[in-house]
């Protein structure tokens, strides 16, 4: 734990900062309309891990991306850190992918910088806020390269850098790994667990591999299939920090049975 | 480029201007029909300095075509390939349009805008400006919707998504549509100039061919031969300022 951030322990699990209030999203209108989220409440601790599994199309992106601020609710409402959301907010709210979408012609630097390029930080500051962030994902000897030269799983890490540059509570992320091999999406959310007890701050991870839920989370939301509701929350006692060992004991494995018993429930 | 093959670029001109000369000399062609270069350095140093002028006419009809050409395109191709809906309406429309030989319209534009600059203008802007919105249009439309929502959540306004974001993204379509249009507009002016004017290098072309001055009528076509050159110039440079942008958006 970074000594700077004290706080963030202190006041870990005792700050709402994620407050969804019978939530629902419907697609469409008249006889194809789509419900695909229906009645949602929740909330979401300052400094969780909270990952969020379903069977496929039950709603866990349309869900990320009404927590973004990137579709708006079909009815209820989202508050982050106490003030109702009604469109993107890059202050408060990082959002990742599962497509790193870097700028083509932007090098990873620039790439990290863009969200500061946006709001019209001169380069310098730029520079110095987004060079240690490159090198906390590991990649501060690779600032120079062009998206296209960076393996899939640097371009990811490049993602983490460009959100954490904004100093957000909450990220939110959206199947980030999922389009990595095996081996790099393991090493990264093991990763990634380094970085948010590092930083601090609070994370919603959408996936649909249940060893990567128990494995990152404090808490594992598991949603019915569509429309989607979340028919349980499940804390994750497991000690932190988290090593590889553990997917192998008795515990984790009981976890994931429920896991998968609820799901296969929820798809009948 | 070798060494060599600059050489023989130099040299293949130099090789067909002296084989013209040579048989204008040998009177194997056609004074009145085929000119020859010294006729056109002759046609050059009588003038007075006339065919300067009319260049100059041309040179600022085809900026300004090409500046309002090139604007309006890239904004209404851009504008209407974001949205898959209007992208949709627009195409089939500016491909139409492409096609339509468009000369019909310019007795129209002559009663509209009279015989000087503007109606040259129009008709150049006209000439290109289809092609470059086609090509933006579909430059806009092949982009990912990914890239916006990412732009979206990191904090991008609406404008800033479209030329910070889309615009770049769409650059290698826009700059062939770029090539594809002002040459286009460089063709619609002259011709437009030849049709009905009063000034300007096609009308210069047409005045001193209804004369039978060939010297003259073949300075003119090396004018507007190298107007054409400098459009291309042009569009290089702009080209090269943006190459590495092109050169990493495009698809590997």
């Amino acid at each position: 734990m970074d000594a700077s951030r004290p706080s963030v322990a202190a006041s870990r699990g005792t700050v709402t900062v994620i407050a969804v209030e019978h939530l629902t999203k419907i697609y469409g209108a008249g006889k194809h309309a789509l419900s695909a989220l229906a009645d949602i409440t929740f909330t979401v601790q300052e400094g969780q891990f909270i990952t969020i599994v379903g069977p496929s199309g039950c709603g866990k992106s349309t869900l990320l991306q009404v927590l973004a601020g990137l579709l708006p609710p079909s009815q209820g409402r989202v508050s982050i850190d106490g003030a109702v959301l009604s469109g993107p907010c890059p202050d408060k709210i990082g959002v990742m992918f599962q497509d790193a979408w870097l700028l083509p012609w932007k090098t990873a630097i620039e790439n990290v910088e863009f969200p500061l390029m946006l709001r019209r930080i001169p380069r310098p500051e730029r520079r110095s806020r987004a060079m240690p962030l490159l090198h906390l994902v590991g990649l501060g000897s690779f600032a120079e390269r062009y998206p296209d030269e960076l393996s899939g799983g640097m371009r990811q890490r490049v993602a983490i850098a460009r959100c954490l540059v904004q100093q957000p509570k909450v990220l939110l992320m959206d199947e980030p790994f999922a389009a990595l091999d095996e081996q790099t999406r393991t090493r990264m959310g093991s990763e990634l667990l380094q970085i948010w007890e590092k930083t601090g701050g609070t994370v919603v991870f959408v996936t649909h591999g249940l060893t990567e839920a128990i494995y990152l989370a404090d808490e594992v939301f598991v949603m019915s299939a569509r429309p989607g509701r979340i028919i349980r929350r499940l804390r994750i006692d497991l000690p932190r920090p988290r090593t590889f060992d553990m997917i192998g004991t008795d515990a984790f494995g009981r976890l994931r049975n429920e896991i998968w018993d609820l799901i296969a429930d929820g798809h009948a | 480029m070798s060494r060599r093959l600059r050489i023989v670029r130099l040299i293949l001109p130099m090789l067909f201007v002296g084989m013209w000369e040579l048989a204008f000399r040998l009177e194997l062609l056609s004074p009145i029909i085929f000119g020859s270069p010294s006729l056109i350095w002759m046609a050059a140093m009588k003038d007075g300095g006339s065919f300067l002028l009319a260049f100059r006419i041309t040179i600022f009809e085809i900026a300004t075509a090409a500046a309002i050409a090139w604007t309006l395109g890239i904004v209404v191709g851009a504008f209407a390939g974001s949205s898959p809906i209007l992208a949709r309406l627009s195409a089939p429309i500016l491909s139409a349009l492409i096609s339509v030989p468009l000369v019909i319209l310019y007795p129209v534009l002559i009663v509209w805008l009279g015989l000087g600059p503007p109606s040259k203008i129009a008709f150049g802007v006209l000439s290109g400006i289809f092609a470059i919105a086609l090509n933006a249009l579909v430059g806009v439309k092949g982009i990912n919707r990914g890239y916006a929502t990412m732009a979206a959540a990191v904090g991008a306004g609406k404008w800033q998504i479209i030329f910070k974001v889309m615009l770049p993204l769409a650059l290698p379509a826009i700059m062939s549509g770029l090539r594809l249009g002002t040459a286009l507009i460089v063709i619609g002016v002259v011709f437009s100039e030849m049709l009905g004017s009063t000034d300007g290098i096609g009308f210069w072309i047409s005045y001193h061919r209804s004369l039978f001055n060939t010297g003259h009528v073949y300075l003119g076509i090396m004018l507007a031969l190298l107007i054409a050159g400098l459009a291309n110039l042009g569009l290089s440079l702009v080209e090269r300022s943006y190459s590495p942008r092109i050169d990493q958006a495009l698809p590997k």
